[in-house]
């Protein structure tokens, strides 16, 4: 069955922190995804986000990220990894909603200065995704020493990165789309 | 399942319900609606087929 909706696919920029890389990561996945037929991208930059921090969990959430996420089919979450962690606002962005996100794919994009690409921060992210009712997909996208990815303008320097964010992406679209159709038309027993 | 098909507020149509999530934190929504058995409420998702709008409400257990 092939939808007749295009899927919406955005990218949420996991990190807040000035002269984040991770911001050329997302621009770059966001251009990526566009490519694809049928496939609406936008990228959510959680440093627009006003959520307040003398709160926490659903009863600060945002009208307009609850709709984007409510009228998602995927999500991709470009996480720089700090600390072997992920960014203590990610966890307060994604928090602020729950019903939105259940039954829908997605990918998670590693960043990191060093060697092993945000390996870490992927594997602390999968229960979290898990318990807010995410489907993770096999694929992740891993930025290692981003800053030899690209140039201080965002240019990318190492194309092989094309190929990797394709396989990543045809990955999600296909689960994004599966559960799609089991979201609205397979019923729970 | 046993409960009525929730209705699309956006097209009419029957959704889906495609999911149930057990949320602890809604205690203080009613103690009526905590499954005494799982010590929580068991929030229904629905998905409509037409156009994709989702719903959710508590499951009534007794």
């Amino acid at each position: 069955m092939e939808a007749t909706r295009p899927l919406f696919i955005p990218v949420i920029l996991g990190t807040t922190r000035q002269g984040r890389m991770s911001l050329h990561a997302s621009r770059l996945v966001t251009q990526e995804l566009s490519k694809h037929p049928g496939v609406e991208s936008e990228l959510i930059d959680i440093a627009t986000l006003p959520l307040p921090t003398n709160n926490a969990g659903e009863a600060i959430k945002d009208a307009g990220f609850s709709a984007k996420m409510d009228r998602a089919d995927a999500l991709v979450l470009v996480a720089p990894e700090y600390n072997h962690g992920y960014s203590g606002l990610l966890k307060h962005v994604l928090d602020s909603c729950l019903m939105e996100y259940i039954h829908k794919a997605v990918g998670i994009v590693g960043v990191s200065a060093g060697p092993f690409g945000g390996a870490r921060v992927i594997e602390n992210l999968l229960p979290v995704m898990r318990e807010l009712g995410l489907v993770t997909i096999f694929w992740d996208v891993n930025f290692s020493s981003v800053r030899n990815v690209f140039d201080a303008n965002g240019a990318l320097l190492d194309q092989s990165y094309i190929r990797r964010i394709d396989k990543f992406l045809k990955e999600l679209i296909w689960m994004g789309k599966t559960l799609r159709y089991g979201r609205e038309q397979v019923a729970l027993q | 399942m046993g409960s009525s098909m929730m209705i699309c507020p956006r097209c009419g149509v029957e959704m889906n319900q495609h999911a149930e999530k057990l949320l602890y934190e809604a205690e203080a929504a009613g103690a009526a609606q905590v499954d005494p058995y799982l010590g929580g409420i068991v929030e229904q998702m629905h998905r409509c087929p037409g156009c994709g709008a989702g719903a959710s409400r508590p499951e009534i257990t007794h």
